[in-house]
């Protein structure tokens, strides 16, 4: 019987090499003073271990199996110590801890074999955003869709009845709704001899949702009130009985990014039950308003922008409500590289909640009425169609009997058929995972790609006729639609989502500063920060021109009145978000003051935060962990420093200063920001000094005397430009891009400076190039008949 | 003496362990509603005590007229804003004003919400604080062809102040709440093989590297199998009941829709998923049109005719016992069924509390509302008509609660719990 250690290691799949007789005696007994001077754990194990086991843990001619386990770094290194070398003398323990870190690192543990293993374009379900958009979408698909109008506001119809009756209501587009009437009728052209006692209104339109999360609508108001979002048949409010005192109804809602709602609110202004309109025309008017508000996800409650609201209502979408456990992001990007139970029960239960809304709402949701004599017929048309949608390819005959036909048997109810086929056909893995099955590529699969590269979600009818008709095949012909494609609001959906979490903001908590410092920061402040910034995107990544260098370098700044008090502008208090030049100083989004107050502490700003975030992020720049964790000084302690000069003593010592080096310069030059984003000139009394350097990945000194100087080299850098194209591209496909061909990434971006930096374009250009990227092996193992 | 009561069933002779361990039966409570008064002269027996006639309107309840206390002089007190239609519901169960709102009604002030909850959510509020008498639901709404529109006539059952509580009057979507989990799981069970052959199908053609996430999948898919297949064994000792296909909500349907609901109630008893329910037939001011019984007025125009209308006071009469067959209905029912723990059927453990929102409907009274028990879950003393000087109904609504073991000082408007629940019931 073997020892119980080395059962242990023969366990885990690896058993060092124990027999050696290689090494001369002389040298055994001379080694251990050579080992205990020896540096690192490299140099040990290439002296004394690789000559057996090769130079990479691979194995060699005297012991060929691979150095690889899951056995922790104690208890190798005890096993090195009391085993290796063979003979009788081993390893010293320091050393033998040395080699072990070593190979635990390098070769040996699951980890670093993943590390090791070339980039391969790998399986992947979609990840949890594209399920809900697939869903949510594949749902919407069963019915022609229309548009929603033009934006800027809803439709609203005066009426001089109290229930939508009454002669000549009039119509118009009503920006937002926040409307105080006092003891009067509407002022509103054209609605005259309007009793104020009783006069009715109605908002009809669409309001998308810029993010993905819970949504709380808000109406305040004194009469009757009814809101309806995302449903005709269920109020999500219901004030339209008015009982005792309280005017203001909420209600919470969960909503997809980039999806637009059908909502309505209905306002009418007497008394509901019967009509005593004689009895309150002796009474005076009693005063009326009306306000719809809501609450986005972690922002502060805002009558709605009227740049959310559209005019025309759009049919009802559906949500999946499921909670889903967050993808993968360790390596930087949302990936749908694994399973797990809570996912399956998560799919489980949100394909039955799609199927059961489905089948409650047939007539809704597919338009056929579910009791009519031809209703299966018609509804397995549909759910044929559905599944050739969700599966992003045509049926084989067999599989439209297993997904649908076999449901839709006179045995089983309608209400079961529909349930089963959807359920059904959102659990197959040929929905839940992307480009499967595959032998070869062809249109559908490069449909299937593009879709999910530059939207998230499934391939649209255009796609899928393209599809069908094989006219996916050129480069001419994949660029056509994804130029196409890129126009449309979920591409910008899903750069939006890159651009937040490129600068690190799309999971922050509510942004809070100092009350003693900065007393006019509060809630509202950040809220109107964020929407800022949100803007600032959408007038530079979003336009046309969709220029990587404006999104750096422009200096409108999109602010609003109760900003302006704050950052100067010159707007009156009550302005609405209007650009302006705000300062010489500022430049671009890194001098947007929402992220030089997120990238700060609550008193003092953090040149640590900010240059991490140029290095990192802006610069691809790979920085280690810091060595231990460190509280920052405190600057009451050191009250005659400025901040920079706090910051450069405490990162001094050599552990620090390696990273450091290249942190502080590029955060100092945005020193002349303080904690929330204001221009300073001066701190604790002293000048502030805003320059700056960054040395280059090639060696060369780059010098920034201050903010606009470090945006002008974030905007031309090439390191900046490979950066952004390497992040946009693992975003957008979610694969390693080594797995397509080295060179991608660079291809890319020279691109991408030839196409005047248009960030639309890049993507239209990493998806072509992905999707007819000859690189990906044969996914079928040639079996004896595919051999002949 | 110095021994704990803890010790005592080792000294004396008290019952053993394991007939203390025995569950107190299933009290239960059910109120059924229906609208616009009823007419006094065919339905308040002429007798009171034990040896009482019933009359035309409660005739079905003759197979239980021992089981059967009928209670006349109990009045709503509960004054404020809003019409007597208004304040009969929304006072009915809550025994406490309406807030000042917008709903006008027929005349009085408008109104909006009760300002208290219902005693049958006092109630189920007490059964849930105990693990003894807790269940799943704790209480169940039904209705019979509700109006879809909210309002102070449409709603009886109040979770709190200006907390309305909508009943469910189709009966599918009761079915959904009480078995849809189980119907989920039959429906995933059904394709789960299927799903399992093409998933190895898509993994035959996978590179051996992917197919081990795809591996990695089917065993959840496998896992999750296993789970339904032990869920089911735990299932409640009752069949799913079978729904007919296709019963829509419409007024000819009622007696359809009405029974399918009593069923579902009964199940639900079955499973114990609930010991507290109320069934509300239409609404206050309700205009069912009784087109099965060869009426074709709505029954809340009806009500308004005058007494000496004889052929009005037939129809009415005539309606009334129709609800009164639901009411007996459902007693057969519970009498058929036999409780699962021994403690003989579900009528010995069940009171039914039919009501109204008003005493009569020509006049809008509010005093006599009809109050007609059946069965004994509350102990109280049945086979009696009894007849009170008008006393408050709040009073009675303490005895229910009483009656279900939440001895409560006062409920509502405490003005009108004067000396405590009724006198003589139990």
């Amino acid at each position: 019987m073997a020892s119980p250690i080395y059962t242990l290691f023969g366990f885990a799949g690896i058993s060092l090499f124990l027999g050696m007789s290689v090494l001369a005696p002389g040298q055994a007994k001379t080694k251990p003073k050579a080992l205990a001077k020896a540096k690192t754990g490299a140099q040990v194990y290439q002296a004394k271990c690789a000559p057996c086991h090769g130079a990479n843990g691979q194995g060699g001619a005297a012991f060929p199996k691979p150095l690889t386990g899951t056995q922790s770094v104690g208890e190798l290194s005890k096993f090195i110590a009391q085993q290796m070398p063979p003979g009788p003398v081993k390893c010293a323990a320091p050393d033998a801890a040395k080699v072990a870190q070593y190979m635990y690192d390098t070769f040996y543990s699951p980890l670093a074999q993943e590390r090791n293993r070339p980039a391969r374009v790998s399986l992947s379900r979609l990840t949890v955003r594209q399920f809900k958009n697939s869903v949510t979408d594949l749902l919407s698909g069963m019915q022609p869709r229309w548009g929603v109008g033009t934006r800027g506001g809803l439709s609203a119809t005066y009426f001089r009845g109290r229930l939508w009756e009454g002669k000549y209501p009039i119509k118009r587009v009503d920006s937002g709704i926040r409307a105080q009437f006092g003891t009067e009728a509407p002022k509103v052209p054209g609605l005259d001899n309007v009793d104020p006692h009783k006069f009715s209104i109605r908002w009809v339109g669409s309001v998308v949702a810029p993010d993905t999360g819970d949504y709380e609508f808000i109406v305040r108001s004194d009469q009757a009130v009814r809101l309806y979002l995302n449903s005709q048949s269920k109020p999500l409010i219901d004030g339209w009985i008015r009982s005792s005192n309280d005017n203001e109804f909420r209600a919470s809602v969960p909503l997809t990014g980039g999806q637009a709602y059908p909502i309505v609110l209905e306002f009418s202004k007497s008394t509901v039950g019967v009509d005593d309109t004689e009895k309150r025309k002796k009474l005076k008017p009693a005063p009326a308003f009306v306000e719809l508000q809501w609450k986005r996800p972690k922002l502060a409650a805002e009558t709605i922008p009227s740049r959310f609201l559209f005019s025309q209502e759009v049919r009802e979408s559906y949500v999946v409500s499921t909670r889903f456990p967050a993808d993968d992001r360790s390596i930087g990007y949302e990936r749908g590289s694994s399973v797990s139970k809570a996912w399956d029960d998560a799919t489980t239960e949100a394909a039955l909640e799609a199927a059961g809304y489905v089948a409650s709402r047939c007539q809704l949701v597919t338009g056929v009425d579910p009791n009519a004599a031809d209703a299966k017929k018609k509804l397995a048309e549909i759910m044929l169609r559905t599944a050739e949608r969700a599966f992003r390819r045509p049926l084989t005959p067999e599989q439209k009997q297993l997904y649908v036909e076999k449901h839709f048997v006179d045995t089983v109810s309608t209400d079961s058929a529909i349930k089963r086929s959807l359920l059904m056909i959102l659990k197959s893995p040929r929905f839940l995972y992307r480009e499967i099955g595959e032998a070869q590529r062809d249109s559908y699969l490069v449909a299937s790609q593009l879709a999910y590269g530059l939207w998230d979600t499934l391939p649209d009818d255009e796609l899928l006729r393209a599809a069908a008709a094989g006219s996916l095949v050129t480069k001419e012909q994949v660029e056509y639609q994804a130029n196409r494609m890129v126009q449309d609001p979920k591409a910008w959906t899903k750069l939006r989502e890159f651009l937040l979490s490129w600068l690190k903001v799309d999971e922050i908590p509510d942004l809070v500063k100092s009350a003693k410092r900065y007393p006019e920061f509060d809630d509202a402040t950040a809220s109107d920060l964020r929407q800022s910034l949100e803007l600032m995107l959408q007038q530079t990544a979003g336009s046309e021109a969709s220029d990587y260098r404006q999104l750096m370098l422009t200096q409108q700044m999109p602010i609003n009145g109760r900003l302006s008090q704050i950052y100067g502008g010159g707007l009156p208090k009550d302005a609405d978000f209007q650009t302006v030049k705000l300062g010489a100083d500022r430049a671009g989004v890194l001098t947007h003051p929402y992220m030089l107050s997120r990238l700060a502490y609550l008193e003092t700003s953090s040149p640590i935060h900010r240059g991490v975030l140029v290095a990192r992020s802006i610069l691809g720049r790979t920085l280690q962990p810091p060595p231990a964790a460190f509280a920052p000084l405190a600057p009451s302690l050191h009250p005659s420093l400025t901040t920079r000069q706090r910051v450069a003593m405490q990162t001094q010592p050599d552990a620090c200063s390696s990273c450091h080096n290249m942190i502080n310069p590029l955060g100092f030059a945005l020193e002349r920001f303080d904690a929330i984003g204001k221009e300073r000139t001066q701190e604790n009394n002293k000048t502030i000094d805003t320059s700056g350097l960054y040395r280059t990945r090639g060696g060369a000194v780059v010098k920034f005397s201050g903010p606009v100087d470090l945006s002008n080299y974030l905007a031309t850098s090439d390191e900046a430009h490979a950066a952004f194209t390497e992040k946009l591209f693992h975003h957008m496909v979610k694969q390693p891009a080594l797995a397509y061909r080295p060179t991608l990434i660079s291809e890319l971006t020279a691109s991408f400076v030839k196409n005047q930096f248009s960030i639309k374009r890049l993507m239209a250009e990493t998806v072509v190039q992905t999707s007819l990227a000859p690189e990906r092996k044969p996914a079928v193992q040639p079996t004896k008949a595919a051999a002949k | 003496m110095g021994l704990s009561a803890a010790m005592l069933p080792f000294v004396t002779n008290l019952p053993s362990v394991s007939e203390l361990a025995l569950l107190p039966r299933k009290k239960r409570l059910v109120i059924i509603f229906s609208p616009d008064g009823i007419v006094p002269k065919t339905f308040w027996p002429d007798q009171v005590g034990t040896n009482f006639e019933l009359k035309e309107s409660l005739k079905p309840l003759e197979p239980f007229k021992n089981k059967t206390l009928i209670l006349n002089g109990v009045s709503d007190r509960v004054r404020g804003d809003g019409d007597n239609h208004m304040r009969g519901i929304g006072c009915l169960l809550t025994g406490i004003e309406l807030f000042p709102g917008n709903v006008q009604g027929g005349s009085d002030t408008p109104a909006g919400w009760a300002s208290g909850h219902s005693i049958d959510q006092e109630i189920k509020n007490h059964l849930q604080k105990s693990i003894v008498t807790r269940t799943r639901f704790g209480s169940l709404e039904f209705g019979v062809m509700v109006p879809e529109h909210a309002d102070t006539w449409t709603r009886m059952v109040y979770a709190g102040p200006n907390k309305p509580i909508a009943p469910i009057d189709d009966p599918y979507q009761m079915f959904g709440k009480l078995y849809g989990q189980m119907k989920d799981q039959e429906t995933l069970k059904s394709v789960l093989d299927d799903l399992q052959a093409d998933m190895a199908k898509v993994k035959s053609q996978l590179s051996a590297q992917d197919r081990l996430l795809l591996d990695e999948h089917a065993s959840l898919v496998r896992d999750m199998e296993k789970e339904i297949q032990a869920s089911r064994k735990k299932e409640v000792g009752h069949k799913v009941p079978d729904m007919p296909a296709g019963v829509r909500r419409d007024n000819d349907k009622m007696p359809e829709l009405s029974k399918l609901q009593i069923d579902l109630m009964v199940s639900s008893f079955v499973a114990d998923s609930t010991r507290v329910a109320t069934l509300q037939y239409t609404n206050s001011v309700g205009q069912a049109r009784m087109s099965w019984l060869g009426i074709k007025e709505g029954q809340h125009d009806l009500s308004h005719e005058p007494d000496s209308n004889k052929e009005a006071q037939e129809k009415l009469t005539k309606i009334n016992r129709w609800y009164c067959e639901q009411l007996a209905y459902l007693c057969k029912r519970l009498a058929e069924t036999p409780e699962t723990d021994g403690t003989g059927n579900m009528l010995d453990n069940t009171t039914v509390v039919w009501t109204n929102e008003l005493g009569q409907g020509n006049s809008h009274t509010l005093e006599n509302i009809p109050f007609v028990m059946v069965g004994n879950g509350l102990d109280f003393k049945m086979g009696r008509s009894v007849k009170f000087n008008s006393l408050p109904h709040n009073r009675l609504l303490m005895s229910l609660a009483h009656g279900m073991g939440h001895p409560i000082k006062r409920f509502g408007n405490g003005d009108f719990c004067g000396d405590g629940p009724l006198p003589g019931l139990a």
